[in-house]
């Protein structure tokens, strides 16, 4: 028989993981990771979170017990704060872009669509002239290459997010249906100062797209609760 | 909130049809999460009112006020003539430096009775039941202006009105005669003797308006942000007032509500006699300027913006402004203190002009493919056990002990794992059952994840040799590979794992591959081997199995086992039985094997073995 070692099998997830950092390595963005155990810093406080914002409350978020200040992170975000702080700290001035997959948790009750751990990939780009068409751009070529050069379509709603200002709601048209995919917008002034970053003379934007869901649209996986069961057939892919 | 679109063409009278308008709201003011018309010909649209447009758009006035804007309608400005009223005894002391204003006015000679027809339609339509003429006239008022409302009974009071923190222990009787324990932290509106009511968020028994009321105070107040949120969250009460008041609601529009309010009550009661508001204002709302710069808004949308654009919307807008080449000073509207920065402006004009004007461009960014060594021993990591002929998956962090612990969680897991093992052990074992499904003589799987210590979170990765699993730190795996060098990051090695289509970068392509659902009923797995003479083909064999398998089996015939003797070879094809809709008998799958087997027979060279 042959004796050749058969290669595993990838987990969906990490296929779209690895697809999406390549088109965004790509793009000139370069990858970071960031904690999933979290100070509410990273998480809240530096993303221009104020204090008493419902996203804070134990019903949405994890809270860690004999751990004041400390959560699970809700978004790849806090990575955003870690980045740029050791680049400031470093002395590097913008430009900067970066991508940042990884895990996130939400304390919220399953179904279909939702689960308690949920994979996310950010982006950030700073810079003196980075805006909303570079987003525009971005994102459009983003998930041209995703999803195969299919006749894909993408347009932004106004939305608030309290780390951007103007803040957006992206829509894909995939086929002939919209999806409402992601939350974008240009990087808030107080999180580049946050972070020692002049919002006098950078900008730039800052988005976060549900890899769960994008992996979910790409193979027309029916329910999230089958991703983190260890079940060897949902490696299909 | 939900917009009557009747209500709105009030204000603006060439008001776009219903599913125009839908779409002025989904691209230019927020989302909305339905529209349904009514069989009275009106239509409601149910929008999505996000914080830093609580302040306006929680009101039909501030929603038709931005339409306006938008569309650059003319808006119906409503004026309220009211007469100024007798001369008041009615005393108001503010004990707190929560309450920034409350304004109150004694109506006598009220007569409480049904609504009219109007105001009923107008509050069915928004989804509210009609309760009295006055009761409904606060409602309304709040869904015009956004300012909640309150009218006590004048004849139930103990003595004047004071806003102060509630006493400890304090308890206010709800409508529903429940009782509220209160604490300082919270404040109360109360007479000299009891509390009437929680500041901003509900209104008490005491001075409740009945069928027999005859004299009222109406309250038109304002209350500290904060403080109602607190309170709210802490008895647990959310109306529609506390939504209002913990958005920072402007103190200014007080004034026009209460002119609303009244003239309301002198249309519904003829016989009211008014006397003059009682108007304590200890907080005033700032009242701000904003300058902004067009380049800078143009530089934030990658849009370039003129001048005259700007003006335009302004002007439609009615805000008052002046302008120096590029720089524009601006009267903050109260009702729009979200408006503090060019950013702010850049979104203002932006969602005006449609972000679909905005062109897509791709920025240039000299960046050469980099990682931070995290990743890239993550990627090593997972293309190394992938060559080795492991499989990947994905367990849960959440487990039911470890060393630390979250709060309030919705499930029964409250703690981190702090190992990989615990997980890829029954992910083994649930795979090993299912291993005939899998095409696999051998199940060895492997998971990469974080692990949560009492002090420290790691990546981990653990794999299985037969039964036993392995469990390392990514750094323990990634150091038995001294020679590779994780600073370098090649966009090659990322996806080297069986998805080889992604080399092809770019237009990565996966084919158009789709999830293949599986039963949940269990399977049946058996094995046919056949003794079969040179120069035979196995796959003549399949294409038996195939058929005479029938749509029970899930999978092609899999080839498990063949070996050479005395000139014949021997192959072993693996069936694997299950249906979708039951669980599959034994008696069942011998039936179909039987007809296998004599399938087979039929062949004078093949042999059964």
């Amino acid at each position: 028989m042959d004796k050749e070692i058969k290669k595993g099998k990838e987990h969906p997830l990490s296929i779209v993981i690895n697809e999406a950092v390549k088109i965004f390595s790509d793009l000139g963005f370069e990858v970071a990771t960031g904690p999933e155990l979290e100070d509410e810093w990273h998480n809240f406080d530096a993303l221009n979170f104020p204090k008493d914002h419902p996203a804070r409350d134990m019903q949405d978020t994890f809270f860690i017990k004999d751990k004041p200040g400390f959560v699970l992170r809700t978004h790849t975000s806090n990575t955003q704060i870690h980045f740029m702080e050791k680049f400031t700290k470093e002395g590097k001035i913008p430009p900067l872009a970066i991508v940042v997959p990884g895990k996130c948790f939400r304390n919220e009750s399953t179904d279909s669509g939702h689960e308690m751990q949920f994979h996310q990939i950010e982006c950030l780009m700073v810079g003196e002239n980075i805006s909303v068409a570079h987003l525009k751009g971005v994102l459009f070529e983003f998930f041209k290459r995703f999803y195969e050069n299919e006749n894909i379509e993408i347009r932004l709603r106004p939305s608030f997010f309290p780390f951007v200002e103007p803040g957006f709601e992206v829509d894909l048209k995939k086929g002939d249906k919209w999806f409402e995919l992601l939350g974008a917008g240009m990087v808030h002034p107080k999180v580049l100062e946050n972070c020692g970053i002049d919002s006098k003379k950078y900008q730039g934007f800052a988005f976060g797209v549900g890899l769960d869901r994008l992996m979910m649209i790409k193979y027309k996986i029916p329910d999230i609760r089958l991703v983190y069961q260890g079940d060897l057939r949902l490696n299909q892919f | 909130m939900k917009i009557s679109y009747n209500w709105l063409k009030n204000y603006v009278k060439d008001l776009p049809e219903a599913e125009k308008l839908a779409e002025v709201f989904t691209f230019h003011v927020c989302e909305i999460e339905e529209v349904d018309k009514l069989p009275n010909g009106d239509f409601v649209f149910d929008i999505k009112v996000l914080p830093d447009r609580a302040h306006d758009l929680l009101s039909h006035y501030g929603v038709a006020r931005d339409i306006a804007g938008i569309l650059g309608l003319s808006f119906n400005e409503v004026k309220y003539e009211v007469p100024k009223g007798e001369p008041t005894k009615l005393e108001i002391k503010i004990e707190t430096d929560k309450c920034r204003r409350y304004m109150g006015r004694i109506v006598r000679n009220v007569t409480v009775g049904p609504s009219p027809e109007w105001m009923k339609t107008y509050l069915e339509t928004l989804g509210q039941r009609s309760i009295n003429n006055l009761v409904d006239a606060t409602n309304i008022v709040m869904f015009d202006l956004g300012n909640p409302i309150h009218i006590f009974d004048l004849d139930k009071l103990s003595g004047g009105i004071i806003v102060r923190n509630a006493k400890d222990g304090e308890v206010m009787t709800t409508l529903d005669n429940k009782g509220v324990k209160l604490t300082p932290s919270d404040m109360v509106i109360s007479d000299d003797k009891d509390v009437l009511a929680i500041a901003g968020v509900k209104g008490g028994k005491k001075a409740e308006v009945d069928n027999n009321t005859k004299n009222i105070v109406i309250e038109v107040a304002n209350f500290d942000p904060t403080s109602v949120r607190k309170t709210a969250k802490a008895i647990n009460i959310y109306t529609d007032a506390v939504k209002r008041f913990e958005n920072d609601f402007s103190p200014e529009v007080a004034s026009s509500a209460m002119d609303e309010m009244t003239a309301l009550i002198l249309e519904i009661c003829k016989d009211a006699v008014i006397q003059e508001v009682v108007d304590q204002y200890p907080i005033k709302a700032e009242k701000k300027t904003l300058a902004f710069n067009i380049s800078k808004i143009s530089k934030i949308l990658g849009l370039p913006i003129s001048g005259d654009e700007v003006e335009n919307i302004l002007r439609n807008f009615k805000r008052e402004y002046k302008k120096s080449g590029e720089n524009f000073e601006m009267k903050v509207p109260d009702t729009r203190p979200d408006l503090c920065s060019d950013e702010d402006m850049a979104e203002e004009i932006g969602r005006v002009i449609g972000y679909d004007k905005i062109k897509a461009e791709i920025p240039t960014i000299n960046n050469s493919a980099k990682s931070d060594e995290n990743f890239s021993k993550i990627i090593f990591t997972r293309n190394k056990l992938l060559a080795d002929g492991y499989s990947e998956v994905m367990t849960y962090a959440f487990c039911d002990k470890g060393e630390v612990e979250v709060l309030a969680s919705a499930s029964d897991k409250k703690f981190l794992r702090n190992n990989l093992t615990d997980g890829l052990k029954e992910s083994l074992k649930l795979n090993q059952l299912n291993a005939p499904l899998l095409e696999m003589n051998e199940i060895k799987i492997f998971e990469i994840g974080t692990v949560f210590m009492k002090d420290k979170e790691e990546m981990h990765v653990a794999y299985n040799e037969k039964k036993n699993i392995i469990e390392k730190t990514l750094e323990q795996f990634c150091n038995q590979f001294p020679e590779k060098n994780f600073g370098a990051f090649a966009l090659g090695d990322i996806g080297q794992g069986t998805h080889d289509s992604l080399n092809s970068f770019p237009g990565i392509s996966s084919g158009s591959k789709i999830f293949v659902p599986w039963s949940v009923y269990p399977f049946i797995s058996r094995d046919v081997a056949v003794w079969m003479g040179e120069g035979e083909n196995p796959e003549e064999l399949k294409k038996i199995l195939k058929k005479e398998a029938t749509h029970l089996l899930i999978r092609e015939p899999y080839l498990f086992d063949s070996f050479t003797k005395n000139g014949k070879t021997s192959y072993g094809f693996r069936l694997v039985f299950q249906s979708f809709e039951k669980t599959l008998t034994d008696d069942e799958i011998n039936i179909i094997m039987a007809k296998i087997g004599h399938k087979i027979k039929e062949n004078s060279r093949w042999e059964l073995r």
